[in-house]
């Protein structure tokens, strides 16, 4: 069978490769009876269509960001608990836990796809175009982000105006002052030079950003008990290829925006104040499997 | 089989909108993908959340009001003191203004839609032919995303993974090239038929035209201003704009009744809905392509035929002008980018930048292109000439943006000189 | 009265689509204002953008009617009446298959039969027929997707019944009849 699988990432992003990784090795492991077609760069949707497509069996599996499926599936956004993780190698080792894995377990019933396991894009950062020392810099400056609840949350604890703003926008808003910042990673602010843009980057490292491997709930059940073992072995696989890509990269990309000679900040928690108190009280009542990441976390911090 | 269906339906006048979609639909039958069926209205739902086609309604509205309210008429009278008394002066102070909203705009459909109306019956009042100045004002909106701001650019940067910024400025030097361009057409055109001569104003007449005028100027610093201080994106600058145009036709020309509101709404609803739903239908006709995977096919056919950048990018020229005939601009980019760039700098180290210049200007020329042209539907909607009495004087300029498009294509140096 | 129908509903279309313009640009001006009072709303862009779609499809419904949409006429401009005039019988037809082919869509998608059958649980719904569609979360307005989607029923049923109309309309004047 001709599998597709859909991504938002361009042709040379990590994610993107993975997928064709994936597809190659899809194609070996079963003697060449199955293949995969990748679609990178929303060519079929942006994230909210595909997944629309996965739950019809239009579109057979996606990689796909955790902000999507937390729209979806709320206790998903305990991944965006600030400082859930301390460095980009704690993020992975939350990401490849059991408790991580068993919430994949409810996607079925509640999405209609099946979750084969995570990978991850870099932390979090915050790219501005005045000085910033405090999170009380922050407070009533618009703040360009993704649109999704979890992050909304937290600009809000701090009383930024978080202004959702698509990706092709967004150099130019920073550019002309239409947002006085933005939540980016340092990936990006690297490649696509946001940095020029700013005065300061704050490599605050506030949240992890995970992405998970999702094959069509209807696609699923016509599987064979063969295919779907091979098939989700193969993609958790990639997409765990995923978080060392990025462990390794990170700082490359950190050391060279800091090389640029624009005001370059590392901070901590501290820095925002109460707000990520405030953030954890909202979501232990919002997501049932905050408590159960936070446990992982502790168990494998160094 | 699909081709003959496809064209059959074009030419015995079902409305195009609706040929892309029954042709997805016919597709899908085929193809025997009949799950796509189950997504087919919410795609075709989805091709329209993008922030960007806003600015589709808000500029046909700034039109409406700036041309209900006096403002055009004004703008282009003063535009006269200066170089009215030329033989077709008229003509080229379309291509100026062109240039000039094209530095405000980023976006060609929105562009001809505002200067359309406004220019092709100044210029038939002054004796000019009606096809012509709908052709002129049509040409002229394809400076729109090639003279920054672009919608286009921005689009492809991100695909491409280059930043905006210079990508913008990659646009300058062949943004120019096809102004003078079209203006050489233009000389050549007046040349051989002959313009209609133009009067010089009387010095009372220049100075009452130059001051009934400045209210007006109002909206191109407004737009411009709202844009670099950071109060407004392109887009939320076409509201601002038509809330300009309709404060100074109401109060200071005193020509516009907050009543008609009400009927400008209707006709920007009905010409906007017309353009907008076309996208949609585009969006799910090339979803269904896309889903095929036949431009990987045809990606595939091109690296065995030449190993020469300037060959590679001759053939995709002429594939992109086949594929700018059936799908429209910004659409088209989104497509093709992700299918054929890759294949453009790893197999023939082609500059992105020289790339998503060539590409974007021919996905642009699409727009003129029939049976898809929406630029051109919307230049005939809006001046009322016929597309096909548009196209019979628009030739010249598809000819010359062509022979831009070759120069593009040989010295990648235009493109890459200001980056 | 198929005719008196679709003129009336026509009426209706145009005046929802012209709400829905001035609607736009009411939102995009407050999104200006807001944000630079500092008080930026979240919500704005995506409903702006919900109101271009109801206006894209009501209008586009409408131009059935009025006969505004796009077509190439090249070829039927040139043809003599009788061909001309089963040439356009032909294209209304055409045009209702797809309107057909619309309400058939809307039909799978929103699976109405099915949700009634399971006494409008969604939860229920949506286990029964692995269809999400009832889940499906607007991105910031907080309401249900389905509610913004029901446009398409709009828009299949306002393109039934023009076309419908257009058909006996033209086949009736084709005939001679009043
Ligand atoms: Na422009
Ligand atoms: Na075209």
């Amino acid at each position: 069978e001709d599998f597709r699988i859909g991504l938002i990432t361009p042709p040379q992003h990590i994610w993107t490769k993975a997928a064709e990784a994936f597809g190659t090795e899809l194609a070996e492991a079963s003697g060449g009876a199955h293949s995969l077609t990748v679609f990178p760069a929303s060519q079929l949707g942006n994230e909210s269509e595909m997944l629309q497509q996965l739950q019809t069996g239009a579109l057979d599996m996606a990689f796909m960001t955790v902000a999507e499926v937390s729209n979806r599936a709320r206790d998903f956004g305990a991944f965006y608990a600030p400082y859930l993780a301390n460095d980009i190698e704690h993020a992975g080792q939350i990401l490849r836990s059991d408790t991580a894995k068993s919430l994949l377990e409810q996607l079925p019933a509640e999405v209609g796809v099946v979750g084969t396991g995570y990978g991850m894009a870099g932390l979090r950062q915050i790219v501005s175009r005045g000085d910033i020392t405090s999170a009380a810099d922050l407070a009533g400056l618009k703040l360009r982000i993704t649109p999704f609840e979890p992050i909304l949350d937290f600009y809000n604890a701090f009383g930024a105006a978080p202004t959702p703003m698509p990706l092709p926008e967004v150099y130019d808003a920073l550019a002309n002052g239409q947002v006085d910042a933005i939540d980016m990673d340092a990936e990006l602010i690297w490649v696509l030079k946001y940095y020029e843009q700013a005065d300061t980057i704050v490599q605050s490292d506030h949240m992890m950003f995970p992405m998970v491997g999702l094959v069509s709930g209807k696609v699923w059940a016509d599987m064979s008990g063969d295919d779907r073992a091979m098939v989700g072995e193969l993609m958790a696989k990639h997409v765990d290829s995923t978080i060392d890509s990025y462990i390794e990269k990170e700082q490359g990309w950190l050391d060279q925006i800091a090389e640029t000679g624009k005001t370059y900040t590392k901070v901590d928690e501290s820095f925002f104040g109460d707000a990520v108190d405030k953030w954890n009280a909202i979501w232990s009542e919002k997501s049932a499997a905050l408590d159960g990441l936070r446990e992982v976390a502790a168990d494998t911090a160094n | 089989m699909t081709p003959l269906i496809f064209a059959f339906k074009l030419l015995i006048a079902v409305p195009v909108a609706l040929v892309l979609a029954l042709t997805a639909i016919w597709y899908i039958w085929e193809s025997g993908n009949t799950v796509l069926y189950d997504s087919f209205a919410q795609k075709m739902f989805a091709g329209l959340e993008n922030y960007g086609l806003l600015a589709i309604p808000l500029f046909m509205l700034t039109g409406e009001m700036m041309n209900e309210g006096g403002m055009t008429g004004r703008l282009i009278n003063a535009a006269r003191v200066f170089v009215g008394g030329f033989r077709g002066g008229l003509a080229y102070i379309n291509l100026l203004a062109n240039m000039f909203m094209a530095a405000i705009i980023g976006s060609a459909t929105a562009q001809i839609a505002v200067m359309a109306r406004a220019m092709t019956p100044e210029m038939e009042k002054e004796g000019y032919d009606k096809g012509f100045a709908a052709a002129t004002t049509a040409a002229g909106g394809l400076l729109a995303p090639v003279i920054p701001p672009s919608m286009m650019f921005v689009i492809y940067g991100v695909l491409a993974q280059v930043p905006i910024g210079e990508m913008f400025l990659a646009g300058i030097l062949p943004g120019l090239l096809l102004a003078s361009s079209f203006a050489a057409v233009i000389a050549l055109i007046g040349f051989i038929q002959g313009f209609p001569k133009g009067d010089w104003f009387t010095r009372k007449e220049a100075i009452s035209a130059l001051l009934a005028c400045l209210p007006a100027a109002l909206i191109p610093i407004a737009i411009i201003g709202g844009i670099l201080f950071g109060i407004a994106t392109p887009t939320e600058s076409a509201a601002i704009a038509s809330l300009i145009a309709f404060l100074v036709g109401w109060l200071i020309y005193g020509e516009l009744k907050p009543r008609s509101l009400l009927e400008m709404f209707r006709r920007t609803a009905v010409n906007a809905s017309m353009i907008v739903f076309m996208i949609a239908a585009a969006n799910v006709f090339g979803w269904v392509i896309i889903y095929e995977a036949l431009p990987q096919k045809l990606a595939a056919l091109i690296t065995t035929v030449t190993s020469d950048p300037f060959m590679f990018l001759l053939i995709v020229n002429v594939i992109l002008l086949l594929v700018g005939m059936l799908i429209d601009g910004i659409a088209a980019v989104i497509l093709i980018t992700p299918i054929l760039l890759p294949i453009a700098m790893n197999d023939y180290s082609i500059s992105p930048y020289q790339f998503g210049v060539v590409m974007c200007l021919n996905l642009v020329l699409g727009l003129l292109t029939p049976p898809v042209g929406v630029g051109l539907y919307i230049a005939s909607s809006m001046s009322g000439a016929s597309p096909g009495r548009i196209l019979r004087s628009l030739w010249p300029f598809l000819l010359a943006v062509a022979a831009i498009l070759v120069l593009l294509s040989r010295f990648p140096a235009i493109s890459t000189a200001l980056i | 009265m198929l005719g008196r129908a679709s003129a009336n509903w026509a009426r209706v279309e145009m005046a929802l689509a012209a709400a829905m313009a001035a609607a736009i640009t009411l939102l995009i001006l407050l999104n200006v204002a807001t944000r630079s009072l500092g008080v930026a709303l979240f919500w704005v862009d995506e409903l702006a953008i919900y109101a271009m779609a109801w206006m894209t499809f009501l209008g586009a419904s409408a131009a059935l009617h009025y006969g505004h949409a796009v077509a190439v006429t090249i070829l039927t401009d040139v043809l003599p009446r009788t061909i001309r005039t089963g040439a356009a019988i032909l294209a209304d037809l055409i045009v209702l298959i797809f309107a057909l082919f619309m309400i058939w869509f809307c039909w799978r998608w929103f699976s109405p039969l099915e949700l009634a059958r399971q006494g409008f649980d969604t939860k229920a719904f949506q286990a029964a027929t692995f269809n999400f569609i009832y889940a499906e979360p607007t991105t910031t307005l907080g309401i249900k997707k389905a509610w913004v989607w029901s446009v398409m029923w709009f828009f299949a049923l306002g393109a039934t019944l023009h076309s419908l109309a257009n058909l006996f309309d033209r086949s009736d004047r084709a005939r001679g009849a009043p």
